[in-house]
């Protein structure tokens, strides 16, 4: 397993820095980089539900209640998220279980202007 | 600087902890040495052209916020200058075809090129910018929205014609009261657009901008390319990006960014009660906040002269007094206020601590301004995290 993730990881660090700046501006869509939702029986609806507009940060930040969680859930749905009826329960319990106020506090990453040699300036 | 690494590592590894354990035990297992993998370890970076150490909120849509060590320069340099978006960047814009219209209750529709826009005599305001949730964070119960902590603020030079002198060349009807903006925004889904409104009185007033540049600089697309509304001392909702229509209107603008959105209880409430629309009211101007920049929360110092240093604004009023305590707020002492000062900027502060004994410290830090307000000792707590100012704190050990 290791091996694997270092030899990923080698070739990233070989590959990475020799692409052009325009080549990876280009490909920024594709390379967002983003977070992901967490495991769970709703994982993919949600993704479907929610990342359609905005990544999984945005929901990742959050720690909120119950009531709290239903409120936004519902005011998604009226702004176009797709969530069948039948599975409006399960998300809110889904989206209650993982990011209520209890929970740590999400740590973000911070950006670089530029990302091109992997040396500090 | 910080070193940083590429976004296809980081694609790679999906959570920070993972990322984390994967990449020391990658470096182990590669037999790279442990000073690399520490630099590693700390290349945590997301690329992103002109936007350098920025605490990343948001990345589709994008909302960046300053990591608050940056609020040591009056005003704050365009790459660590925070970003917010309500939905996508326009996804096209071109200086050329890009046109403004002005409309609604005036004498005479105009469109406007840039070309045109630039022949306005050009006026400069030195503005502190500041979302209306900065510091939601911080608010308990916590509320929904982007999760800022105490960076979603800015000073810049802001330069463009006058607001009015373009809206009198259109002619405002007697009828007209209120100014609506709208941006180039690209909304996902059902979003409702995002347009606001303000009062035709701010909208008159001499340091109402079409804001064109930046810093000397023409604005970024992150800033509003090629032009935006700067309704000075009022949060940066009120200060439209991509601005491309505006229209003189009867009354305030009819939407979910005038309500419910951006609106403020009228009363004092209980944390995590609710409030009813009819009981609110829009979140106009800025109210008085100070932040330290330096220490660090969490910083570890040694005994002797430590310098505290910050920032604070009042909106449309000016700071008088900013002070600190080293000790909880039992005593207090004036800080010395920074020589640039203008009427909607922030004014730079600091106060030379002298850390004689070891031991664990809060410092905090107060302003208050020429209408008498000074910072709550506490938040004051609403439904949406507006507008919070509560007296700022780091915590630090001394050794």
């Amino acid at each position: 397993m290791w091996r694997k993730v270092a030899a990923l990881c080698l070739m990233v660090l070989l590959v990475a820095p020799s692409l052009s700046a325009q080549a990876r501006e280009k490909d920024q869509r594709r390379t967002n980089p983003t977070e992901e939702l967490p495991a769970g029986p709703m994982q993919a609806k949600a993704t479907t539900a929610c990342t359609e507009c905005h990544e999984a940060r945005i929901i990742l930040q959050q720690r909120l209640s119950k009531a709290a969680w239903t409120k936004e859930v519902d005011k998604m749905a009226k702004w176009g998220a797709l969530v069948d009826a039948a599975d409006r329960d399960a998300l809110i319990d889904y989206l209650s279980a993982n990011f209520g106020p209890d929970k740590p506090a999400y740590e973000p990453p911070r950006t670089a202007d530029k990302i091109a040699s992997g040396k500090s300036k | 600087m910080k070193p940083s690494y590429s976004i296809e590592l980081i694609r790679i590894m999906n959570s920070r902890r993972d990322f984390l354990k994967q990449i020391s035990g990658a470096a182990l297992a590669a037999g790279i040495t442990p000073l690399l993998a520490q630099t590693l370890l700390r290349a945590q970076a997301v690329e992103f052209p002109g936007e350098d150490d920025m605490i990343l909120r948001s990345f589709r849509f994008v909302d960046l916020e300053s990591p608050v060590e940056y609020f040591n320069t009056w005003l704050t340099p365009v790459p660590h200058f925070f970003v917010r978006n309500h939905m996508y960047e326009p996804s096209e814009l071109d200086a050329n075809e890009w046109r403004l219209s002005i409309g609604g209750e005036v004498e005479k529709l105009l469109t406007l090129s840039l070309a045109e826009l630039s022949k306005f005599e050009v006026h400069s305001v030195v503005n502190t910018l500041e979302c209306a949730g900065n510091g939601r964070s911080l608010h308990r119960p916590q509320v929904p929205g982007i999760q800022w902590g105490k960076g979603a603020v800015g000073t810049a030079r802001f330069s463009g014609p006058r607001l009015r002198d373009v809206l009198q060349r259109a002619g405002i009807k007697p009828t007209g009261k209120h100014v609506m903006f709208r941006g180039l925004d690209e909304v996902p889904g059902k979003v409702p657009p995002f347009i606001r409104s303000i009062p035709v009185e701010k909208a008159l007033d001499a340091d109402t901008l079409i804001a064109t540049h930046m810093n000397g600089s023409a604005l970024t697309k992150h800033h509003g390319f090629p032009a935006r509304a700067l309704v000075p001392g009022w949060i940066g909702a009120a200060s439209c990006k991509w601005l491309t229509e505006i229209k003189v209107l009867e009354s305030e603008f009819v939407g979910n960014f005038m309500n419910p959105g951006y609106r403020f209880p009228n009363q004092p409430m209980k944390p995590g009660d609710t409030v009813k629309p009819e009981d609110t009211h829009p979140v106009t101007a800025l109210t008085v906040k100070s932040v330290i920049a330096a220490p660090s929360d969490g910083a570890s110092l040694k005994t002797g002269k430590v310098m505290v240093h910050g920032a604070a604004w009042a909106g449309e009023a000016d700071v008088t007094k900013v002070e600190v305590s080293a000790d909880g707020g039992s005593t207090w002492n004036s800080a010395n206020l920074g020589r640039e000062q203008s009427h909607y900027a922030w004014r730079l502060w600091n106060y030379e601590w002298n850390a004689g004994k070891s031991g664990d410290y809060t410092i905090l830090s107060r302003a208050t301004d020429s209408q008498g307000r000074t910072q709550p000792a506490s938040p004051v707590w609403n439904p949406s995290g507006y507008l919070y100012n509560a007296v700022d704190q780091v915590k630090i050990h001394v050794a």
